[in-house]
Order: structure tokens, then sequence, then C-alpha cells
């Protein structure tokens, strides 16, 4: 017997239940049964599945009203009585016919949402991926951060030394915090059979795997064993590393790799996507030696934890916060000030100053939005004038006034779905393009950026939005109609329009759009004022036609000062002699790098009483030629010269801002010291340079990044970090290859890294406020044309409905010129009242953005002012058309309407 | 005087007209791919049990249970028949449409 094709049971019986009151609910089935076979045997399965799907959905919808009133008919319910439901779907095709008679302004109120909201969603986007989601690790809200708190600090807060890690994890025994592991920067020198590379690597407590619930995919994570000195020598692998430099070798475990002058033993290889923290591929024991376990004075460990099972972040919160009272109290000398937080690692690891521009562009999206709404509401509520009198006559017939804010607020719920499709879509292809432009080398210290993208948080948010709008939008026009007064309405002519009332409301509306525009322009104006100000203007060196190239010297083969000086002095000898090279010079940190050296100073005959309140200044390790490649002026004295050696009398050079600072009689022959040191000459004076727009905070007396720096020549104090500056006669990219073959032929196992021209540097330097600027540039295009839009339509809306009027007016001898500046008035006391109020939100959220991204903008009274009267032209530009159109009425033809 | 018949729509027209000649094969699936054959309609499975439930209330169909059958699920055919009422309602409304239809073959055969 061959088994005949039935549909999928489930469906059958969801079917059955919703077609339970359906007298032939059983022949229904039955038929669909037969049916289902037929189409399966002419055209397969599938298509049989679709069809079902199809007519068990049409079936349920034809019964589901019938089911809920329990009527057996729609003409036995009649019209007047029914359920909720009935009601409703009746208004949904009621708002569908009257919205599809007008398709011009559906689909204009379509697309305004579906911007505002598309915008909306895109900012949440990012809010969700970088500060509410921004880890992909199992149990994430679990994984803990304590971190070391001080008020001298920038944010206030700051990694851990480690004699307060290792009394923190002794302490906190069976506590509630397990796994407590610190993890230490390692920029790892691989050497192997290709060419040597810089890895990001971690020094990391064994523990760190625990905390993050992270386990080997080949061999094994550390042992507790391996944090002994003895033992350190271990090493894990990432998945990309493994891949990219080891083929994928499954007998990797047990090898040895060559890595900054020594040989580690591979234990492990991680699973495919572990890249915590900030993209690292190599993981190797923190031993921790019996001197730099008492250290607490350099914080450089970050720490890491899981919350024990059934404790909370307050309990351990409180728990740490004994622990650092107690330690507090037994090293006053140096943990004085020093508290704990603990953070959720999700809002640990956010960057300083993230959140307020999240918070910045979130606000602006919402302005945005309202106004957007403000934009709709006016439009339905000249929709609504359109249709005031059919709405008295049914008000006058009875039509319950309840009913008639429901079709008004069913109209607007419907313009606002109809939205949510198209927003989801803008919303996507913004988070695309935002994640297209940032580098690559960037994305891995942005948690969560590869994260960016529509998820289902996104999509509730764009749902919140969509209903908010809609409750906005739809909620005025609504109590506006049924407001209206029947016998007024009936009895005026239907031509001279709206009550007072109304024209009120539309007025506001117009003038809250403007109010809220000012402030977005303001905004967008400082961003990118911010940005041209940090790229374009003076830097005090000149960044074109310049190659860099970092480098870290491995203590294991640079131990000491002369080797690391030799290295560059070999180094640059060499990139002499590479074609295209014009000059060569080197430093511990170059202009704009994302890096930076300070040091505290001591002038003669000023011993600072605290060691903690000696003036601190940038502190540049550079070799002879370095002003002349980066052309820093030497202003006064001289630059530094080959003489100055290891054996010759210690000097400084001093920027302009330093001298002036603390020598105001004149800074040549002076003498300083960086605490402890020897006793240097100054012997120069150089321009300022400009080393980060983001250090004007620390300067407040510099807020135009001139930060005094002191200069000293690399061959008296040598540095393990070098970056190295190659000016150029044509493209500087072309010379990467030269430079590598240089410095390998000084030693083949030292890689370099960051190879890039000097103006790039300087690009991705500034490339946060890149984004906050375009984002910003984006929002305030968007309500400078919702709010001018929205003037033009109010301003013809009111121009319209005053044709009888303006005809009078002509007739009785005004002239067009009269009628003109009329209409232009009415817009200009909009505007003026409107951007009144704009001013002061404008002031106000340029204080905002001063505090909050850490005082590199700085809000201009001047720069306001210009964009209030830029858009008070717009303003009454965007009025001018419907002036035109009122002047241009032809009385005759004013008057004999009706 | 006999009761007046009942007024079909054109749909009911249809239906009876299938019914009648499917005879003991007329239950809902059949009529309604008939409906779609031999009409060229294609209505809704809804809007055809709507139907039918208005044409058994005007009392010009009736219907009787088959047995469970394995093919619909376990489930019986409704087998329907026209009415003595249901004929009539048809012969009236063919007696109209003939009479209207009289005399104006010729002007349709023209144009």
């Amino acid at each position: 017997m061959t088994r005949r094709a039935a549909p999928p049971r489930r469906l059958e019986r969801l079917l059955e239940r919703a077609l339970a009151r359906a007298v032939y609910r059983d022949d229904i089935l039955g038929d669909l049964h037969e049916a289902y076979a037929d189409r399966c045997f002419a055209r397969g399965i599938a298509a049989a599945r679709i069809w079902y799907v199809g007519q068990a959905a049409r079936l349920a919808f034809r019964y589901a009203a019938r089911n809920l009133r329990g009527a057996r008919t729609p003409y036995e319910a009649g019209f007047r009585g029914g359920t909720l439901m009935d009601r409703l779907l009746m208004d949904v095709r009621f708002a569908m016919r009257s919205l599809a008679k007008r398709p011009t302004l559906s689909a204009a109120v379509v697309v305004t949402l579906a911007l505002a909201i598309g915008a909306n969603a895109a900012v949440f986007g990012v809010v969700d991926a970088l500060l509410l989601h921004p880890y992909d690790m199992h149990d994430v809200d679990r994984i803990v951060m304590p971190l070391t708190t001080s008020p001298q600090w920038i944010g206030h807060r700051e990694t851990v030394s480690r004699a307060d890690f290792l009394d923190w994890r002794r302490e906190l025994q069976g506590g509630g915090i397990e796994h407590l592991a610190a993890t230490l920067w390692w920029d790892a020198n691989l050497v192997g059979r290709d060419e040597p590379e810089r890895v990001l690597g971690f020094f990391v407590s064994p523990a760190f795997f625990d905390a993050l619930d992270a386990h080997a995919a080949i061999g094994r994570t550390l042992r507790a064993d391996e944090e002994v000195p003895a033992n350190a020598k271990r090493i894990v692998l990432s998945d990309g590393l493994w891949r990219r430099r080891f083929g994928a070798d499954p007998s990797i475990v047990g090898r040895p790799v060559r890595a900054d002058g020594g040989q580690w033993i591979v234990v492990g290889v991680m699973p495919a996507g572990f890249d915590f923290p900030m993209g690292a591929e190599l993981w190797a024991p923190l031993a921790l030696d019996e001197k730099a376990s008492r250290d607490r004075t350099a914080h450089d460990l970050t720490v890491y934890g899981r919350l024990a099972p059934g404790r909370t972040l307050a309990e351990a919160q409180a728990e740490m916060r004994a622990i650092a009272q107690r330690l507090t109290r037994e090293h006053p000398d140096t943990n004085a000030q020093l508290g704990v937080a603990v953070y959720t690692v999700s809002r640990g690891m956010a960057d300083v100053g993230v959140p307020q521009v999240l918070a910045l562009w979130q606000a602006a999206g919402l302005i945005v939005l309202l106004i957007a709404c403000a934009n709709i509401a006016n439009l339905l509520l000249a929709r609504a004038a359109e249709r005031e009198r059919e709405i008295a006559i049914r008000l006058a017939l009875g039509s319950s006034r309840g009913r008639i804010i429901r079709e008004s607020l069913v109209e607007s719920a419907l313009l606002v779905g109809a939205a949510i499709g198209p927003a989801l879509a803008v919303a996507a292809a913004s988070l695309r393009l935002m994640h297209a432009f940032m580098p690559a080398r960037i994305v891995r210290f942005i948690a969560g950026w590869n994260r960016l993208g529509l998820d289902w948080w996104t999509v509730g948010a764009t749902i919140a939005c969509a209903a908010l709008a809609a409750a906005i939008s739809g909620t005025l026009p609504a109590w506006q109609m049924a407001r209206g007064i029947v016998g007024e309405a009936l009895k005026s002519d239907g031509r001279t329009g709206a009550g007072p009332a109304r024209q009120r409301l539309r007025r506001a509306l117009v003038v809250a759009e403007l109010a809220l525009a000012l402030p977005l322009l303001v905004a967008a104006m400082l961003s990118v004022s911010t940005v041209t100000r940090s790229l374009a203007s003076w830097q005090g060196y000149d960044p074109t036609n310049v190659l860099t190239a970092r480098a870290i010297l491995p203590d294991a083969r640079y131990p000491d000062a002369d080797s690391r000086a030799r290295f560059a002095a070999a180094a640059l000898d060499a990139i002499a002699e590479t074609p295209g090279a014009r000059d060569a010079a080197a430093a511990n940190v170059l202009p704009a790098i994302d890096s930076n050296a300070t040091r505290a100073i001591e002038l003669p005959g000023r011993p600072a009483v605290d060691p903690s309140k000696a003036p601190r200044v940038d502190y540049r390790v550079v070799s002879p030629r370095y002003f002349d490649v980066l052309r820093v002026p030497v202003l006064s004295g001289r630059a530094f010269a080959a003489a100055d050696q290891k054996n010759g009398e210690p000097v400084a050079i001093v920027s302009e801002s330093m001298a002036r600072k603390f020598w105001p009689a004149g800074a040549i022959g002076e003498r300083v010291r960086i605490a402890g040191g020897p006793w240097m000459r100054i012997v120069g004076i150089c321009g300022d340079v400009v080393h980060d727009w983001f250090d004007s905070q620390r300067w407040a007396e510099n807020a135009n990044g001139r930060v005094p720096t002191l200069y000293r020549p690399i061959a008296q104090a040598p540095s393990d970090a070098l970056v190295l500056a190659v000016r150029t006669s044509g493209d500087p990219l072309a010379l990467v290859p030269g430079v590598r073959a240089a410095i390998a032929r000084v030693d083949p196992t030292q890689p370099l890294f960051e190879t890039m021209t000097l103006r790039q540097v300087l690009l991705d330097r500034t490339i946060s406020l890149q984004y906050i600027a375009s984002v910003m540039s984006v929002f305030a295009a968007l309500a400078l044309l919702l709010a001018l839009l929205g003037l033009y339509a109010v301003m013809t809306v009111l121009v319209t409905q005053r044709v009888r009027e303006i005809g009078v007016r002509i007739a009785l001898g005004a002239t067009s010129r009269d009628v003109t500046r009329l209409t232009l008035s009415q817009a200009g006391r909009l505007t003026a009242i409107g951007i009144a109020i704009g001013l002061l939100l404008a002031v106000a959220l340029g204080r905002g953005m001063e505090a909050g991204l850490l005082g590199i903008v700085s809000s201009d009274i001047r720069v306001t002012a210009a964009l209030a009267a830029a858009l008070a032209a717009a303003a009454v530009a965007a009025s001018y058309l419907p002036a035109r159109r009122a002047a241009s009425v032809d009385p005759i033809v004013a008057l004999r309407t009706e | 005087m006999k009761a007046k018949a009942p007024y079909l729509g054109e749909l009911e027209q249809q239906i009876l007209l299938i019914v009648l000649r499917l005879g003991d094969d007329a239950y809902g699936y059949p009529i309604g791919e008939q409906l779609r054959t031999a009409a060229g309609r294609r209505i809704a499975r809804g809007a055809l049990y709507t139907a039918l439930e208005r044409l058994e209330a005007k009392g010009c169909l009736r219907s009787t249970m088959g047995a469970p059958l394995p093919e619909r699920g376990g489930r019986a055919r409704r087998y329907f028949t026209v009415t003595a009422a249901g004929m009539r309602a048809l012969r009236d409304s063919r007696r109209v449409l003939l009479g209207l239809w009289d005399g104006l073959e010729s002007k349709l055969e023209a144009s």
C-alpha cells in the first residue's frame, strides 16, 4: 500500500484550531488534505507545502474575526457592533484606502520616516556593538575588570601595579572574583621562516583563560606552574597566526618558536575568533620575579577575573574596596590615593570618551527623529484640515470621536509600519559604510567594531523608534481632529480653513523644528572644524613625503643602551643608502603616533617638594637629523650634532612653549634634568609640534595643542622603541621594500611594523574625530533639510488657506510687494522665535561637547551666530516660494471660487 | 400558492449547477475544482464554504456525511444534493435569463 502524501501535521493542527468555530471545519481540512496530495503528485512537495501555507493563512485570517466575534457571518454582525478586532480591521482597510488616495504625501512621509528611523537605528547599532555587546564570549557579563583608580589620572582609572595584583589575588582566595589574571602588553618580534614580524601578544597569568572560559583548539592553554620564570618560555598561538605563519601545521604543539631573541615552546592554538584582548595573536605566561613582585609604582597590568558563582558585581566591588583600603593603610607612600573599581569587561575596556560620543550621536539622532515627527504631524494636520468638513459631518451624524481618533492613529501607524523595512535597509547600509571606512589596523583596538551590523537588538530599537514616531506624529493630528467643533466647521465654507488653535499648533511645530535644527548644525560645524584644525592646519612639522616605520628592540638582543644606540645609528646609515631616501631620522616617538612618552623634570635651585607634583613634559629621544627630516624649525641655538655622544656633555633641546614656560628670560645655556638623571645643558630651542589634539586637556594653558617638549640626543638616551622617519623625494610607500631591506642588512631578525606615511599616521590619529564629524554632518544635513521642508510646507498651507483674504487685500489695493512682505514677515516671525530658542540650546550643547569630548572641541560663539544667520537666510529662502505664490493670487479667481 | 423560490447570485447559481453535474460525487473539493476549470473562477476556499453555507441556509442545498476516509486524514466527505427549493430557484433564474436573452442572439452575433 502506498502512503498518500499528507500535509504537515503541525500546520494542520494549527489550522484546525483556527477554524474551531467554522461549521464546515472538517470539510475544509479534508478538502485541503486531498488537494495537497494531488498537488504533491502534480508539482512536488515543496510547491504543495507553500500552497498549503498560503491556503491556511487565508483561511485563518478569514475565520479569525468570526471566531472572536462568535457570529457566523459578517452580515449578522452588522457594522456598529463587532469586536475590537473587527473594528480595527475596518479601520485598517479604511486608512489604507485613504493613504492610497494621496500617494505623494504618503511616500513623502514614509521616506522621511525611513531616513530618520534608519539613522537612529544605525546609531543604536553602533551603541549596541561598541558598548552593550562588544564581546562574543561565553557569559561575558560575568567577566570583570578590577581597575586601580586615582583622582590624579585622566579618566580617574589606571592599570594595576604588580604588587597590588598579587595582593588582590591572595586576598581574593575564595572570594567574589575567581581566576584573577593579569595581562601585560607584549610587542613580540617573531622570527621564523619568513621575514621577521612584529606580532601583538600579551603576557598573561595562566588563569586568564579560565577567567574568559576559553579553551584551546589544539593542545592546551597555560598551566599554573608556568608562571614561574623557569617554566615561562611557553606560548599559545591564535588561530590566525597559526595559519599565517605556521601553515596550519597540526603538529605544532611542542615545536620551538623564536621570538624576541629567545626560544618558546608552543603549547596550544586557540580556536578561530579568539583574539582577546585587542586582536592579540600570542599569549605567553606572565612571569613575576622577586623584584617586580614588590613594585607598587609602575602601573602596567590589566587585570581580569570572573565573578564567582552566585556573587554579584556589587559584592565583588565591596570586597575589592575593602582590600584596597587595607593596601592604602599598609603602603601609604604608594597607595595613599589609590582606590579600586570593578567594571564588567564591556565597560572596563570601553575607551574613555566613547560613551560620550555615542550619547552625542544618539541625541542627534533623536533630534532628527523629533524633527521628522513634527514634519509628519504637520503634513497629517494639513490633511486633516482638508477633511475637516467630512469629519464634522460624520460627527454630526453620530460618529464617535473615539472612532475618528482611532482612524487617525491607525493611519499614522500604517505609515510608520511601512517605513520600518526601508529604515532597516538605511540602517544596514549606514553601518556597512561605517565599517568599510575604518582601517583594519585600527579596528582591532575598537572592541565590537567587527560586530557592527543589524542584530535583533537593533531591530528591536528600530521598532521602538517607530512606535515613538507613530505616537508623536499620530496623536497631535488625532487630538486636533477630534476637537473639531461640529457647528463651526459646517457653518464655515470650508475654505477659510483651520481655526486658530490648529494654526497655532502648526506654527509651534515649525518653531520647534528650527529650534532643534540649529544646535545640530552648530554641533556638526564644531566637529568639522575640529577635524580640519587637527588635519589641515598648523602642526609644527611637515608631514608630506615622510615614510614612518616602527621597531621594538627586544631586551634579549639589545639588552643595554650601547647596543640600542648602535642599532639606531647603523639602521639610519643603511636607510640613507636606499635610493629615493633623502634623509632619515629616528626617535622614540613621532608626532601624531599613538603613543607618547612624558617625564617629570627638575630645574636647578627648584627641587620638587613632592615628586608627584613635579612638572611633566613630553619627552623625545631623537637622532641628530630629526629636526631636518620633519622640518621642525630650530629657532635659536643649535640642533643636535653627531658630536653629542654618550661620553660628551649631556645636552637637551626644548620646545618654544617649554622655554617660555620655565625660562621666560631665555633658555639657552640653562640646565634641566629628568628626576634622578644627569643635569643637561639646553643648547637649542625648537618650534612647537602638535603631538595630539587630545592632549590639550592636559595643558589647559596650551589649548592650541602646543605641549612643552624636551628633546635629548639618541646617543645619550637610547630607547627600545624606535620610530623611523624617512624623508623621500617621491611616493613614500615606494620605499618600503628598500627600507625593509636596509633594516634586514643591519639585523635580519628585527621586524618593522606600521610602515606608512606620516600623513596616514595623522589621518589614523584623528579617525575618531572624522567619524564624529561625518555622522554629525549627516544628522545636521537631515535636520536642516527636514526643518526647511517643514517651514515650506506650512507656509504653503497657510497661503492656500488665506487665498481669499489675500484676494480681498489685492482687490482693495495691496500691491504684490505688500503681500510678499506679509507672508515673509509671518515666516520671519516663526524663524526668529525658532532660532532664538535654538541659540539657547546650541550654546548648551556646545558646552556639553566641550566637556564631554576631552576638550578637543572649543565652541565659538561667532560660529554659532554665523550659523544662526545662515539658518535664518535659508528659512526665508524656503518661504519665498509660497510668498511669491501668495503675491500672484488673482483676486477675481480667488473671490469667485465656491 | 407555492413558496417563492429564493434569489440566487451568480456564484450561487454556478455552484448549484456544478453540484447537479457532479451528481453523487458533489463535495467541496471537486466543486471548487469545477468552478475553476468549467467556470474559470478562482475563489478562496473560505469564500466557497461561505457560499455553500449560505445556500444550505437558504434551503437550496442539503448535505449528508459519508464515511471517514484515510486520504482526507480520517475525515468524512460532506456530499451535497440540490433540494427541491434549489431546483425551483435554478429553474426560476433560467426562465428569467432565457426571457431576457430572447431575441437578442442576432444582435450579439452581429457585434
